[in-house]
């Protein structure tokens, strides 16, 4: 830490200050000054760029970007400020891709949405939205939504003569001579989900894929601005529903810091809990789903079987099976009662009696070891280059994991480790799925056994300590959370102003967008078998890859 | 005296198969109702990679702007009698992403579903129920509400 807070001495920065544990907060004075102090904290070892985020701010006649460098083996970060101008010809900054590749879709992101233009980046296009947002800039403030969704028609035609026009290129720009074509795969096809890979192949070969994303993109950084600090959750839970809770529980930690508030010991035990049950119920839909792109679904029905246990105690505990909102700032929303438990321990039991199953037929399965053992190969390397997380990272063997590296809720009690393996490829991704899966069910049990301690001796009080007040008017500042999600690092940005009742801006990075930049770096050579099988085992979620 | 018309009507009705086409998050819950406990294999539904062998298409929660053109498209390919089903809040107007202007919010108006079924996201016996719906919409020869009208006729796609 000490490091980087002497290369900071040599550039001009308003301040330099320590920021929870493990991060710094500067601000620079000049934004000319970013990419010589970018390039210093790389050579320091802060080589993963997890992402960019502009906040604007329209009486400043600002816009103030955020960048976030993480050290995933040191576990040092730092976080770094700006101030660019706000006028759109103006509004320019040196890119970082050159340096860090994996800010190549969040700075393109960036631009969509801010109209920040990056100079030197090598493929400034827009992403996530559709075309007719294009060189409109939907998140500013001032952006005027109602206008521009007076004539729906208009915009869906304008998206429909884009695909039309693209289909109609397609077929110029290729050589009628070769055997080259551009393929769709998806936005249909049943194992690709609501996103489309636009496959340049001849023949079999794959020569390059672009995936064109944005077909859930539901503007949810935007859609918090316009609800209240406890109607937000509704919008953040939905950033993927597979895992609902993990993210809330992100949200919920960026607000009570800005309030300062420190929640019950028991509400930390019960985001432990219901954050493992979530987590399991989506690494289910990662095991069976990378099976199913195989073509087999034996192991989706199965694991869909177990599944049901788990929202079960979901079901009993908030009422909702999926969208639970029960993860609130302040605590959790209701309070517990003890016979809840009797249907987490039915799920356990079930967990345990499967997973031998699972374990024999699935994960040592000989098809699925030859098939997917030298496939979609990822080094340690590029984990860090490109700022991956989650499974990825670590079936590669980087030991990252926020809820061991920066524990939250009461993480820091928990007695766990990294599950890692070495190789990178797409049967080491399935291979530590599972083994966290075992391992979600190892937390669960011993935080279980602590409720339950606590609530005999006295400590806990089970119907009344899982809430805390939190005004409804949060004071002005800004705050960061980082929270272990199924698919890895959520990174939320909170910023609020003074006696507000909704938040200003929330910047939401989430996993999937840096794992599916990945696919054409991954599959350029392969066969077009080979897109399902890496598709899947990336885990890509495209509720939380277009947001 | 059952005609034999009357037959194919029934053939038809008690095995749906559905275009596998996902807009949105209540396709988890969609996948629910597939799995053990529910099973809706057993009422005769399936899910069909391609549109050309479908019977009902599934609006499955929100619908963006940038996919009604493919979800429109996917109901064009299919043959008829095919009947809508709208899942859950979004569909109807939208739901959570009621304030949200990136998605359809009137996604029924265009494309008029026969049956909706409720929820965010609905349960799965919800859906097998919405579904058994539909079946009786089939056997009562009610034709259904997208031929019937909607703006989709008037979109391009």
């Amino acid at each position: 830490m000490k490091k980087i807070k002497a290369i900071l001495e040599n550039f001009d920065t308003e301040y330099v200050e320590d920021y929870k544990k493990i991060w710094i907060k500067a601000k620079l004075q000049s934004s000319d000054a970013l990419l010589a102090v970018a390039k210093a904290v790389q050579d320091e070892g802060l080589r993963s760029l997890s992402t960019v985020s502009p906040t604007d701010f329209p009486d400043r006649e600002t816009i103030e970007l955020n960048y976030f460098f993480e050290d995933l083996q040191t576990k040092r970060n730092l976080w770094l400020k700006c101030d660019i101008p706000r006028e759109l010809e103006k509004c320019e900054i040196a890119s970082l891709t050159p340096l860090f590749p994996g800010a190549e879709w969040h700075e393109r992101e960036a631009y969509s949405m801010f109209g920040v233009k990056f100079l030197n980046h090598p493929d400034l296009r827009p992403i996530i939205v559709s075309e007719d947002f294009i060189g409109k800039t939907p998140f500013r403030r001032d952006f005027d939504w109602e206008q521009h969704e007076e004539d729906v028609a208009k915009n869906v035609q304008a998206i429909v003569d884009a695909f039309k026009d693209e289909q109609a290129t397609n077929e110029v720009n290729l050589d009628p001579e070769s055997s080259e074509t551009v393929l769709n795969w998806g936005p249909t096809h049943p194992a690709s989900g609501p996103i489309r890979l636009r496959v340049h192949c001849d023949g079999e070969e794959i020569i390059s894929i672009d995936p064109d994303i944005g077909y859930v993109w539901r503007a949810l950084e935007s859609l918090v601005t316009k609800k209240d600090f406890v109607g937000a959750i509704v919008a953040v839970e939905r950033l993927c529903f597979m895992d609902n809770i993990n993210s809330m529980v992100g949200y919920c930690m960026a607000v009570e810091e800005i309030a300062g508030t420190e929640i019950t010991e028991f509400a930390k035990w019960m985001r432990v809990i219901l954050g493992e049950v979530a987590r399991i119920s989506s690494h289910f839909m990662g095991l069976g789903g990378f099976f199913m792109n195989l073509g087999l679904h034996t192991l989706f029905m199965w694991n869909l079987g177990t599944r049901e246990f788990f929202l079960d105690f979901l079901e009993s505990y908030s009422g909702a099976r999926i969208a639970t909102a029960s993860i609130e700032p302040g605590g959790v929303r209701y309070g517990l009662d003890m016979t809840m438990f009797d249907e987490l321990q039915k799920a356990l039991d079930q967990f345990d009696n499967t997973v031998d199953d699972i374990e024999m037929i699935f994960v040592n399965n000989p098809t699925m070891k030859v098939r997917a053992k030298d496939v979609g190969v990822l080094s340690a390397d590029e984990v860090e280059d490109y700022a991956l997380c989650g499974i990825v990272a670590r079936a590669s063997g980087v030991k990252t994991d926020i809820r061991i590296d920066e524990p939250y809720a009461a993480y820091d009690q928990v007695d766990m480790d990294y599950v890692t393996r070495s190789n990178g490829a797409a049967a080491d991704r399935f291979k530590v799925l599972f083994g966290e899966l075992k391992q979600s069910v190892d937390i669960i049990k011993q935080a279980k056994k602590r409720i339950e301690e606590g609530v005999a001796s006295g400590e806990f009080n089970p119907t009344k300590d899982h809430m805390v007040k939190v005004p409804k008017k949060l004071p002005a500042g800004e705050a960061l959370s980082r929270v272990e999600w199924a698919r890895g690092e959520v990174l939320m940005h909170l910023v609020t102003e003074e006696k507000a009742k909704s938040p200003y801006r929330l910047k939401l990075k989430a996993p999937s967008f840096n794992h599916t930049m990945m696919l054409n770096k991954l599959l350029e050579g392969q066969t077009l078998s080979d897109i399902p099988l890496v598709f899947g085992s990336l885990y890509v979620c495209q509720g939380d890859l277009d947001r | 005296m059952l005609r034999i018309l009357d037959f194919f009507d029934y053939a038809k009705s008690e095995s749906l198969w559905m275009a596998h086409f996902c807009t949105g998050c209540c396709s988890l819950e969609m996948a629910a109702a597939m799995g053990p406990r529910y099973d809706w294999e057993r009422y005769g539904y399936m899910p069909t990679p391609t549109p050309r062998q479908a019977d009902i298409l599934m609006i499955t929660g929100l619908v963006s702007k940038k996919i009604l053109p493919a979800l429109l498209r996917t109901y064009a390919q299919m043959p008829e009698p095919k009947y809508v089903v709208a899942l859950g809040a979004c569909s109807f107007d939208g739901g959570p992403y009621n304030d949200s202007l990136a998605v359809i919010k009137n996604p029924t108006e265009i494309l008029p579903a026969d049956v909706f079924i409720a929820g965010c996201p609905p349960k799965p016996e919800a859906i097998i129920e919405g579904l058994e719906q539909v079946k009786q919409k089939m056997k009562d020869k009610i034709p259904s509400a997208a031929s019937q009208g909607g703006l989709w006729k008037e979109m391009e796609y």
